[in-house]
């Protein structure tokens, strides 16, 4: 009879703990679904803010055509992608296109003196600013979760339950791409 | 559970703060406990033990419960009336402050919350604080110097520091701990008043040789209550500290950016000077107060609540972040998350700084 109960007891102890477990990873994966969504928003304000910016550079440095069209593509692709591994992809070559474009500027002084660049320009910092911050934060919400699947005693059946390790929005190999010279090619 | 990032840190805190609070009907339970065992020592009880204890505590409960129930209504009534009148602060408009005011509203907006009133104190200290009991009644007040010494995403994160403390409902919390308090308090003077009155026959105890004995129940009882009182402080302070972490968390949860929580606290750091009783101190963004072994101040150091920030919310620094910079995925170091000011959370390539210059 004692054993009876004490089994019973142990039983309900380690399926309260299962369950807590479980709650504690399911708020956590929303904390990235919603750290994910903020950043969402920023990459939604790019966008808008990338057609403006093809066209004002156009006026000034129109043969600049191959930087442009890049920009062009890539802003599609970014605004035509569907899943979130996708997305991180698309607007990271976004940026790296976005850099090239910034960097050919310089070298047209009319351009970067023209009011509206100006304009276009500092609301790009902007959103590049609360997108680094928002990306900071995903990040972090990702750390967490992922270190929160892999601990004890969640390892047990966090994959069985269909918790996957999620992708860090990483800049990566493309932020070296972005930060050397444009190829020149004859 | 180890704290692994920003959340697991908030429910390690929230675990942390139902401890505490728990400590209070522990300690009161511990205090009439020993109370009757020095009761019992001093050989005044005789039938059922604690009786005597119980006869002297509810002797005076009447007149105490009156007393309480009238503090307490005048408390819950005007409470925000006595806070504007103790530390002169007015509630404005949308128009009076139409940026602060959709700063404050934006933050509320993304958790569905109703703006709470907004209060601003005429003076040039640097401080804040939310006060109010229930929805509708909620406040967050702010001060003149703040306004003028921070920047927008620094004043953006010290509203959410005081919103995260209206959505815990910290206040509610803090009431709670002050009522405890307050009924530790009275058992103290009841020892006290017993100890002067005790001596010529005002204590009627059952006793059977009270020239002896009562004297030594006196003394015990004395120092039983001012342990206990001091004892419920150390919790009260304690709690009010865990309340200020998790706010931090919880600003940087609103805003998505630990740094400028982090600059805002060096800016305010030595500033937030601002006139008020020490029950109403308790609720600041900021509070110093010299206290022993930092057992009775109401806010963690700054320092280590950056070490926080930095350890649990990837804050980097007071600089503010640079355009496209690299996600800086440093591997957090978790250390016991009861002392995180010691796991030295600088995360790697994170510029230099040490608190102080901006003091």
């Amino acid at each position: 009879m004692t054993i009876l109960i004490v089994i019973v007891v142990i039983v309900v102890v380690l399926g309260l703990m299962a369950i807590g477990t479980y709650n504690r990873l399911v708020a956590l994966r929303q904390n990235t679904n919603e750290a994910f969504a903020d950043i969402d928003v920023q990459l939604k304000q790019r966008l808008d803010l990338v057609p403006n910016l093809v066209e004002t550079v156009k006026g000034y440095a129109g043969h600049e055509r191959g930087t442009l069209d890049e920009v062009t593509q890539a802003r599609a692709a970014a605004a035509s992608a569907g899943t979130v591994d996708s997305k991180i992809a698309a607007e990271n070559a976004l940026s790296a296109s976005l850099g090239r474009l910034m960097a050919v500027a310089e070298a047209y002084p009319d351009l970067k003196a023209n009011a509206n660049f100006m304009n276009l320009q500092s609301q790009l910092s902007d959103i590049e600013n609360k997108l680094a911050a928002a990306r900071r934060y995903f990040n972090n919400a990702v750390r967490e979760f992922n270190a929160s699947i892999q601990a004890f005693p969640a390892v047990l059946f966090a994959a069985a339950m269909g918790f996957q390790p999620r992708e860090f929005f990483d800049l990566g190999a493309d932020r070296a791409a972005a930060a050397s010279a444009p190829q020149v090619k004859f | 559970m180890q704290a692994l990032g920003l959340q697991t840190y908030i429910w390690n805190n929230n675990v942390r703060s139902i401890l505490l609070l728990a400590g209070f009907p522990i300690l009161l339970m511990g205090m009439i406990a020993a109370l009757e065992a020095a009761a019992a020592a001093a050989g005044m009880v005789q039938v059922p033990p604690g009786a005597s204890l119980a006869g002297l505590i509810l002797g005076s409960a009447p007149l105490a419960i009156v007393v309480a129930v009238v503090w307490f209504a005048i408390a819950y009534l005007c409470n925000q009336a006595i806070i504007d009148g103790v530390t002169g602060a007015r509630a404005v408009e949308r128009g009076d402050a139409p940026e602060l005011y959709n700063l404050l509203e934006n933050l509320c907006i993304s958790r569905g919350l109703r703006t709470p009133t907004l209060r601003i104190i005429e003076t040039d200290g640097m401080n804040a604080f939310a006060s109010g009991l229930h929805e509708g009644r909620f406040s967050v007040t702010v001060t003149r110097g703040l306004l003028d010494n921070l920047d927008r995403d620094e004043l953006e994160a010290v509203l959410a520091h005081e919103l995260s403390h209206i959505i815990n409902r910290d206040v509610r919390t803090m009431v709670v701990a002050a009522v405890f308090v307050g009924i530790i308090t009275l058992i103290c003077q009841l020892a006290f008043r017993a100890l002067y009155w005790g001596s010529w026959g005002g204590l009627r105890v059952r006793s059977r040789d009270r020239s002896g004995n009562l004297g030594l129940f006196l003394m015990l009882a004395v120092v039983i209550a001012a342990v206990g009182y001091l004892l419920a402080i150390v919790v009260q302070m304690a709690l009010s500290r865990r309340r200020e972490y998790v706010a931090d968390a919880g600003s940087v949860q609103l805003t998505k950016n630990p740094d400028a929580m982090i600059s805002a606290l060096m800016k305010v750091a030595g500033h937030e000077h601002l006139e008020a009783p020490q029950s109403v101190r308790a609720m600041f963004f900021e509070d110093r107060d010299e206290g022993v072994f930092g057992l009775f101040v109401t806010h963690p150091p700054i320092a280590k609540r950056i070490a926080a920030l930095q350890q649990y919310a990837g804050g980097r620094s007071a600089e503010p972040a640079l355009p496209a910079s690299a996600p800086a995925a440093a591997p957090i170091r978790p250390g016991p998350w009861s002392d995180p000011a010691e796991a030295s959370p600088e995360p790697p390539g994170a510029p230099d700084h040490k608190p102080g210059p901006w003091g």
